[in-house]
């Protein structure tokens, strides 16, 4: 927050006597959570990518790579940092602390999370924690999701490490790296128990989770996984609908075949939530009916579900007029408008990979971003694996390429997932000795 | 084949299967009967123990130096850092705005007098002296012994600092915004709750500044002490 002008404040306290606290807005860098601070509403800086370590690639470690995205700058484009973290773990997804200046990242398998001061200095991210105890004390396996509340960071995993298949919950630990609490997600009154994303509405108090699969199944090879009957019976089919207040389960959503990111539109007086089914290819709007009850709708078809294109990450637009949908299978990005969110209409798609999981995009929506790898165990083999970051300027009508980076060439691994940093002057979160002591 | 053949041909057994699993559940299933995504009852949920407020010294009105602990224990207490120039509207004026709420609804409800203090805790201790700050407190001594509003301060930056991180409310300044000639602190607006064993066990930002909730949050520890008191509410 700012200020301006001195002793003004007085005049503010009067004011506030008879003030109601103001509405809201609902900022947001259009996937961030809506406690997040330092939204960069202008050019992002630097690109965080959570990496897969691949066996014989480099120091074969899993690795937070940062990479110049200013086109101003000498280096754009390209890799100026590299965290290794020891070992490969299955990394997959990440999520700054409410005020931004950490980023926690996961792994899936041994679920281990790493804690990067980012706000000190973007380019050079630094390791300087390690969270090992989420499995100890929440019998959860898989830590997926990491969202930020304010001093806090709810966790959303995959699994347990019981049975290993898809029930599971989500934790809570303070922005210290202390466990907190746990939350299982319902397996009762048709809920199945299973975890992906989680998304909060703070305005209606409210958030909502999804539903992927379990270690046993993110973690076998995809080829051998579909010929298993059984294994196939044991994905997500319903989202939740809980109460942030007591983080208690409120509605069980049906939501056939692994419902995975959920968006919630960012336009002020909007209430409603979007997501893409992995397996039956669909959108699915979340919103409330008539009768102001939240209900769960089909909307939408994403490709040609009987050739299972497999959407695995979306993007709404900051306007939530438009959201960017990856399809796995057949390598395309498609973008569809959302103006009406009850009849989505896709308007563009291009192939822009062998393989493509996912996708971010700038607040103005002007730059777009795309990363290769879903799990190790699921992308493609030979020729076909392509291992690559691409970033594309959106002028309205077509994606253009701007920059690439191989993540083999480069010794690197499979890019993941991505998050933007500002520039370090924007970033930075300490107070300049004698400042207060003038 | 080509890859999309491929796809299909991997997943195509499987969905049907899945598809036609799903269909066994309902559309809609609401786990509790009337249930509603407003506030929940207060005493119906916890609150986390989310760290317990860290030692400091302050300074209130004199400078004879105070412990921090005897502002956030032995009662429930809303806290929030601030500096006395900040007039950013989604600024210490929230935070203000939110504390004159919860002053008025404190004073309304009798059960609540007495076991709510409100606290602010200056961001700039060359500029927010004891003195200066005491004008502040005056204007609120009239109902000191219902809610007491409590102005404080620091020496100076060096004791402020390891409070400031470890409450997790990191600052900075804003070099550009303060070159007209005024410091600008950049910081995020939070709100903490800390009860009267001096645990924070809530934090409010300027998304979750609701008087509504907070009430409900208050009486969610009031009624968790005389639970564990064995005091009626």
């Amino acid at each position: 927050m700012k200020g301006c002008g001195r002793y003004a404040l007085i005049a503010a306290i009067i004011a506030a006597a008879s003030a109601i606290v103001a509405p809201v807005a609902r900022a947001d860098e259009t996937c961030l959570s809506p406690y997040t601070a330092a939204l960069i509403k202008g050019q992002e800086a630097y690109l965080h990518v959570w990496t897969l370590g691949e066996k014989g690639v480099g120091d074969e470690s899993d690795k937070l790579v940062t990479i110049d995205a200013d086109p101003k700058s000498k280096t754009y484009g390209t890799v100026i940092n590299s965290v290794s973290v020891g070992g490969r773990g299955e990394a997959h997804h990440m999520g700054f602390t409410d005020d931004r200046k950490y980023l926690w990242a996961g792994r899936l398998d041994d679920s281990k999370i790493f804690v990067f001061d980012v706000g000190t200095d973007p380019s050079r991210p630094r390791l300087v924690n390690t969270i090992a105890d989420l499995t100890e004390k929440t019998g959860f396996v898989g830590p997926h999701t990491f969202y930020a509340i304010p001093g806090r960071m709810v966790i959303g995993s995959l699994s347990n490490n019981k049975t290993r298949d898809g029930v599971t919950g989500l934790a809570v630990y303070n922005n210290k790296g202390e466990f907190l609490s746990t939350h299982p997600i319902p397996t009762d009154n048709g809920g199945d128990g299973y975890g992906y994303d989680l998304a909060i509405n703070p305005k209606k108090n409210v958030f909502l989770t999804s539903s992927f699969t379990g270690w046993n199944n993110y973690m076998t090879d995809l080829g051998k996984l579909i010929k298993d009957a059984e294994a196939m019976k044991h994905f997500g089919n319903t989202m939740v609908l809980w109460n942030l207040k007591s983080m208690q389960p409120e509605k069980i959503f049906s939501v056939p075949g692994a419902p995975l990111e959920i968006r919630w539109s960012l336009k002020e007086g909007d209430d409603w939530a979007i997501t893409a089914s992995a397996l039956t290819s669909k959108l699915w709007l979340v919103s409330h009916d008539a009768n102001d009850e939240w209900q769960a709708k089909e909307v939408g078809t994403i490709g040609d579900p009987a050739k299972i294109p497999l959407p695995v990450d979306i993007s709404i637009a900051a306007d939530a007029k438009t959201l960017w949908v990856n399809t796995f299978m057949d390598g395309t990005t498609h973008l569809f408008d959302i103006s009406d969110p009850t009849k989505p209409v896709q308007i563009f798609e291009k192939v822009t990979g062998k393989q493509v999981n996912m996708i971010s995009q700038s607040w103005d929506g002007k730059r777009v971003y795309i990363t290769s790898s879903l799990l190790a165990n699921w992308d493609k083999k030979g020729a076909d694996n392509e291992q690559v970051l691409r970033a594309y300027d959106w002028d309205g009508k077509d994606l253009k390429l701007k920059f690439e980076v191989d993540f083999f060439a480069e010794k690197l691994g499979r890019p993941h997932h991505m998050k933007f940093s500002g520039p370090l002057k924007k970033a930075s979160l300490d107070m300049p000795s004698g400042a207060a002591s003038r | 084949m080509t890859k999309a053949k491929a796809g299909a041909f991997l997943f195509r057994p499987y969905c049907k299967s899945l598809i036609a699993a799903a269909g066994i559940f309902a559309a809609v299933l609401p786990l509790r009967a009337g249930a509603s995504t407003g506030p929940p009852p207060p005493g119906s949920y916890t609150l986390d123990h989310i760290q317990r407020v860290p030692a400091g010294i302050v300074l209130e009105g004199t400078r004879f130096p105070r412990a921090l602990s005897r502002y956030t224990t032995g009662a429930i207490t809303l806290l929030a850092f601030f500096y006395s120039y900040c007039v950013d509207p989604n600024g210490c004026p929230l935070a203000w705005d939110a504390f004159e709420k919860m002053r008025e609804e404190i004073i309304a409800r009798p059960g609540l007098h007495g076991r709510v203090r409100l606290v602010f805790i200056s961001l700039d201790p060359a500029h927010d002296t004891p003195g200066m700050l005491m004008g502040f407190a005056r204007r609120y001594e009239a109902s000191a012994s219902i809610v007491p509003w409590h102005f404080l301060t620091t020496y100076s930056n060096l004791f402020l600092k390891p409070v400031l991180r470890d409450m997790g409310e990191e600052i900075s300044v804003d070099r550009e915004a303060s070159g007209g000639g005024g410091l600008v602190i950049n910081h995020l607006p939070k709100v903490f709750l800390i009860d009267k064993r001096g645990f924070v066990r809530e934090i409010y930002s300027n998304q979750s500044l609701d008087p509504a909730m907070i009430l409900g949050d208050i009486k969610t520890l009031l009624l968790e002490e005389s639970k564990a008191g064995g005091r009626k509410e």
